[in-house]
């Protein structure tokens, strides 16, 4: 319930603040129109018949980043105007504040993933037609999310102020992006830069989303293991963020 | 018994500022009781322990019974606070800050909505109700924090200079509201204030902080019997003309330390030659253009400077308003 409240109320900041959904899209979208035709001839060198196609799911951890790092910067604005105090002295769990603006960071970039998707429909990319596969595609997607903004909650609260919460937040989220398999196959990277695409997280989910969409394929071991370990994840990012809220409170 | 009870309390922040130090104070259940002291005396750090936003660093602090640092969330349920900074979100219209507040306290819908028609129409706020928080004036938002923080029917209000930014009208208006939620409800109050008026007025208790310390504590009428003595007071027709005759009260009256404040000099009625007797003789004698002389007693701002204030008899000679 208070969970609900507190999304309920995060989903009205959102809506009131509706130039951060145009800003975050902004650089994803502008990925998929201009860098994707650009590098498209060259990618079919490759054998990648349609590069919108497959930079589609490193796009989506790339908006994940973008909304929930706005989600992140709700709380500097919460604690200008006050409302931040008001929350932590009134009868509401922690965990359901940092809960509730999770929530909705997810629910922004499930919402920008959309949005994605149907302008990347205008350059041929097919998605899965069953609602099945569709729906793992939005669980994989959430999934991603519910980590960036767990991630992006927590480092609201350790860093001082907007300005260097910004650099941080451009600091993880640029590396996460360009040492994953977002934007050429993991498999022609050699060396150190193999070592640390394999390392990343994210290569592994979108891997899942790319053999979702390119090939329709599900392999249910791969994607289990995805789907749990990035919730085994956004819940220990969740618990730090609910820590540090805590910790708010006990200076 | 006591509403809240706090024991040698100490809070000292990161940084090393020690905001309490050694704190005791104890509140009944019903009353309304404020906290008076100058900037940076510790008021705002002991609300914001009280309300469990910040720990203390030693001694122990209990809310109706609840240890504040042990069972926070059992305290908050019975608190409501408005702070010293304006707390709303600013994105919501006044009735969507309330809504959310209700639904935060878990106020059923109905029962939410009735209180909610209840605050906006004993705090004027009809013309305000759908406009955005962040369009209206600071007293309008000021009152909104205010009923707030009202809507829960909490056990103790804390208010934070709640008449801060606030006009005569609506200063009164919650006063009013304040008397009768005590009144209707049993709530203890807790306040903290610049507005000596407001202390007086308003308060079963009083209470004054110096440096993260009780200076005094007890009711209105009882700091005033404090300073046990009237004060002989001489009125000009401006302060220029007071501050320009002031030596030769001093040179008449050394003992009793006379002082300008507005057009008027004081001195302590007490010791000395400097009862109103000898206070009329001298003026005659001098022949001085003086508009009028009384005895004052001592106001709620007498006591608190005397409490607050250090080396309050070297600044009475040169201190004006």
């Amino acid at each position: 319930m208070d969970t609900l409240t507190i999304f309920r109320r995060a989903v009205g900041w959102r809506f009131h603040n509706r130039i951060t959904i145009a800003v975050t899209l902004l650089q994803p979208v502008l990925w998929l129109v201009l860098y994707s035709l650009t590098a498209g001839p060259a990618m079919k060198l490759q054998g990648i018949e349609n590069y919108t196609a497959f930079l589609f799911p490193g796009l989506v951890v790339l908006v994940s980043f973008s909304a929930c790092g706005s989600g992140g910067m709700m709380n500097y604005m919460m604690k200008a105007d006050g409302s931040f105090y008001r929350i932590l002295t009134a009868p509401v769990r922690r965990g359901s504040i940092v809960l509730g603006q999770m929530l909705e960071a997810v629910l922004c970039s499930l919402f920008e993933v959309a949005v994605m998707a149907v302008i990347s429909l205008f350059f041929s990319v097919k998605f899965p037609q069953t609602p099945g596969r569709l729906a793992l595609l939005l669980v994989l997607a959430g999934c991603g999310a519910f980590l960036t903004a767990g991630l992006s909650y927590g480092i609201s609260l350790a860093l001082p102020n907007e300005m260097i919460y910004e650099t941080a937040m451009n600091a993880l989220a640029l590396p996460v992006f360009f040492l994953s398999a977002a934007l050429f196959p993991a498999s022609q990277a050699q060396g150190v830069l193999s070592i640390l695409i394999r390392l990343n997280p994210f290569t592994y989910l979108i891997g899942s989303m790319r053999a979702l969409m390119l090939r329709g394929e599900i392999h249910p071991r791969e994607t289990a293991a995805v789907i749990l370990g990035f919730l085994l994840l956004g819940v220990l990012a969740f618990r730090w963020s609910a820590g540090l809220l805590e910790k708010e409170t006990r200076r | 018994m006591d509403a809240i009870r706090v024991t040698h309390v100490t809070k000292q922040y990161p940084n090393g500022v020690l905001a309490l130090k050694g704190l005791s104070l104890s509140v009944q259940t019903g009353e309304i009781f404020s906290l008076l002291g100058q900037n940076g005396a510790g008021k705002s750090t002991l609300i914001r322990i009280l309300t469990t936003y910040l720990r203390p660093t030693s001694g122990e602090v209990t809310v109706l019974g609840r240890d504040v640092v042990r069972e926070g969330a059992a305290v908050r349920s019975r608190i409501a606070c408005a702070a010293q900074q304006v707390s709303l979100d600013s994105h919501l219209s006044l009735a969507e800050n309330m809504r959310f507040q209700a639904r935060l306290y878990r106020i059923p819908k109905e029962e939410g909505k009735r209180r909610m028609e209840e605050l906006i129409s004993a705090f004027g706020l009809e013309e305000f109700r759908n406009r955005p928080a962040a369009a209206c004036s600071g007293g309008v938002k000021r009152r909104l924090d205010i009923a707030l923080a009202i809507l829960s029917h909490p056990g103790i209000l804390f208010l934070d200079e709640p008449s801060a930014g606030m006009d005569v009208r609506s200063r009164l208006t919650m006063w009013e509201m304040l008397k009768q939620i005590r009144k209707e409800f049993g709530t203890t109050i807790l306040l903290t204030t610049h507005d000596l008026e407001e202390a007086g007025c308003l308060s079963d208790t009083v209470c004054i902080i110096k440096d993260g310390r009780e200076a005094a504590q007890g009711s209105p009428e009882a700091l005033k019997s404090v300073l046990r003595r009237d004060m002989v007071c001489v009125q000009f027709s401006s302060g220029d003309e007071a501050r320009r005759y002031l030596p030769l009260f001093l040179e008449e009256f050394p003992q009793n330390k006379p002082f300008v404040r507005d057009r008027e000099i004081f001195w302590n009625a007490a010791g000395g030659d400097g009862g109103i007797g000898p206070a009329a003789a001298f003026l005659l004698r001098q022949r001085l253009p003086f508009v009028g002389v009384r005895i004052a007693r001592p106001s709620m701002e007498d006591v608190f400077l005397r409490l607050t204030q250090e080396e309050m008899r070297e600044e009475e000679t040169t201190w004006t308003r």
